[in-house]
């Protein structure tokens, strides 16, 4: 396990029945940085949250949260952690107070914390409202105040923009951004969309299957935004075979067009290999590849 | 931090519509024994209103207060086991079937808390819905002035429906393991209502005063012989299903996955 991690796995695994949900899974999350777990729909991430925060046991492997190791029953990381795992939920006979006020006598917080989240998440007009009620917006809102009522040292988010408005999800972003900030809280938020969470972390793993297959800081973030140059061609197989055999390194060819990659200052003499050898070229375009295409590819591509 | 604990879960009965719906659904029980004692009494008047009067008659029904406690003790007994089963399946089940049982499962707080207090508001709640009913059944006999009443026999029958009320309380620690077992409110009604068919049946045999859903009835001498004549083995195989069930329950708290 890495010393001084807020979260640190090794061999994680979990497995049900066929299905093996998380393999072998090996993350640290440092303190203070906000880390973004990524993954498509049944990547794993859920799983993976609900084994960090012991709601089910894993297969193999271990688990540590803010220095102790998470098993059954486990409760002594938890007064430093808040968390939100996949859909929102409250008692929706009681208000959003009351329900604020079971998480602050459960985690021994102060009496004032319960007015302070309903401040941080905005509820303050709903405050006196049932849960049930709300709009998804609020409701998540209240799960998220719960999550930060006792101002946790570390946030365990799954989704957490879940149901929320564009306005909603900016103002979750700056949030966030300021707990980490201001607080030096770790974050820990999943998501299954890059742009969302791309701009806001400071490092990135990406979950595909279960396994970890890439992590990236913010630097590497940028570098993965590559450069490419489009090719329209009435042979696409043959002219990505034409390019690879004149010297350009990376060249991929699908749906009809030829990506090279690497290539951008050698358009004019990719444009005279392809008419001569009578080709007809309809584009030629140099195009930035967003995160979002670079997580396509990693996954396997649009579902 | 069980104080804490405990607070939450009586804050959580706040507003419920289950509360007021358990205590009316058994405040008329008594409300039907008295109708019968009157349609006993009175079968003319019974019989013009179109009652069954008739069929009361039949049944050898005596309006007395023995026999108004006989059946109060009835109520309290087998009625309520299926009442308190659906009380404790509320109380349960509620965490899974409104989502939020995730939320308790990760917090500084031993998970065997919650099942303990959870359990001692379930106590508290039968508590005050039974003596609530005792209260209303002295009431409505006092109204009926039905004949036969002594201080000996009120205390009496108070202490048979209290009785019989705790030891319907002790089997619910099972139907608070199949609620969470199951995740819900349906699996734990469906094996209370099992539980209570299956005691009937076996209330026939030579096996009612050793399975735990016969010696309530057992108890309470709606089958066999009266209360008195409960075998101390069957106290004892009572108390092993409230430990079992308390400790099956503790122990799907924390093993289980909780993967909702």
């Amino acid at each position: 396990m890495s010393a001084g991690a807020a979260v640190s796995t090794r061999a994680l695994s979990k497995r049900y029945r066929d299905t093996l949900a998380v393999d072998a899974l090996d993350l640290d999350v440092r303190r203070g940085e906000i880390y973004g777990f990524l993954g498509r729909n049944g990547a794993g991430k859920t799983t993976t949250i609900r084994m960090l925060l012991g709601l089910i046991r894993p297969t193999g492997g271990q688990v540590e949260v803010l220095g102790a190791r998470v098993g059954p029953g486990a409760t002594a990381p938890f007064a430093r952690v808040g968390y939100l795992v996949e859909t929102a939920t409250a008692y929706p006979n009681l208000t959003v107070r009351e329900n604020l006020e079971i998480r602050r006598r459960l985690t021994k917080a102060p009496r004032a914390a319960v007015d302070e989240a309903i401040d941080l998440m905005r509820l303050g007009e709903l405050a006196e409202r049932r849960e049930r009620v709300l709009s998804l917006g609020n409701k998540q809102r209240l799960s998220l105040a719960r999550a930060l009522l006792h101002r946790p040292e570390l946030l365990v988010l799954d989704e957490p923009t879940n149901a929320l408005d564009p306005a909603g999800i900016v103002e979750v972003r700056e949030l966030l951004r300021s707990l980490a900030r201001e607080r030096g809280v770790t974050v820990f938020v999943s998501s299954h969309i890059l742009g969302e969470i791309a701009h806001l972390v400071d490092r990135i793993g990406i979950l595909h299957e279960g396994r970890l297959i890439e992590e990236l800081d913010r630097d590497q973030l940028r570098a993965a935004e590559r450069l490419y140059v489009r090719v329209g061609v009435s042979e696409p197989a043959r002219a990505a075979a034409l390019l690879s055999g004149a010297g350009f390194a990376h060249v991929e060819e699908a749906d009809g067009q030829v990506r090279v990659y690497g290539a951008e200052g050698r358009v004019p003499e990719m444009a005279r290999a392809l008419v001569g050898a009578g080709l007809d070229v309809t584009e030629l375009t140099s195009v930035r590849e967003d995160l979002e295409s670079h997580f396509l590819r990693l996954t396997g591509g649009p579902e | 931090m069980f104080a804490q604990v405990l607070a939450t879960e009586f804050l959580k009965l706040r507003r419920s519509k289950v509360t007021w719906f358990s205590l009316a659904a058994l405040s008329l029980g008594p409300l039907a024994i008295a109708l019968m004692m009157w349609i006993v009494r009175e079968p003319g008047r019974a019989a013009k209103l179109g009652l069954l009067g008739t069929k009361a008659n039949l049944s050898g029904l005596t309006a007395t207060w023995p026999a108004y406690f006989s059946m109060l003790t009835m109520l309290v007994g087998i009625g309520g086991m299926l009442l308190l089963a659906f009380v404790v399946a509320y109380i349960f089940g509620r965490e899974y079937t409104e989502g939020t049982a995730k939320n308790l499962l990760a917090l500084p707080v031993g998970r065997h808390w919650f099942a303990l207090a959870k359990l001692v508001v379930a106590a508290v709640w039968w508590t005050a819905l039974v003596l609530a009913v005792l209260v209303e059944s002295f009431a409505l006999g006092a109204a009926l002035r039905l004949p036969d009443f002594s201080a000996r026999l009120a205390v009496g029958a108070v202490r048979d429906a209290l009785l019989a009320a705790a030891v319907a309380y002790l089997l619910v620690p099972m139907v608070a393991w199949i609620a969470m077992l199951g995740r819900g409110y349906l699996p734990p009604l469906g094996f209370a209502l099992a539980m209570l068919a299956l005691g009937d049946v076996l209330s026939h045999t030579g096996w009612a005063p050793w399975f735990p859903w016969s010696i309530v009835p057992l108890f309470i001498g709606a089958i066999g012989k009266p209360a008195t004549t409960v075998a101390p083995g069957s106290l004892v195989v009572v108390a092993l299903t409230f430990l079992a069930g308390v400790a099956a329950t503790i122990a799907q708290l924390r093993w289980a996955d909780n993967a909702q």
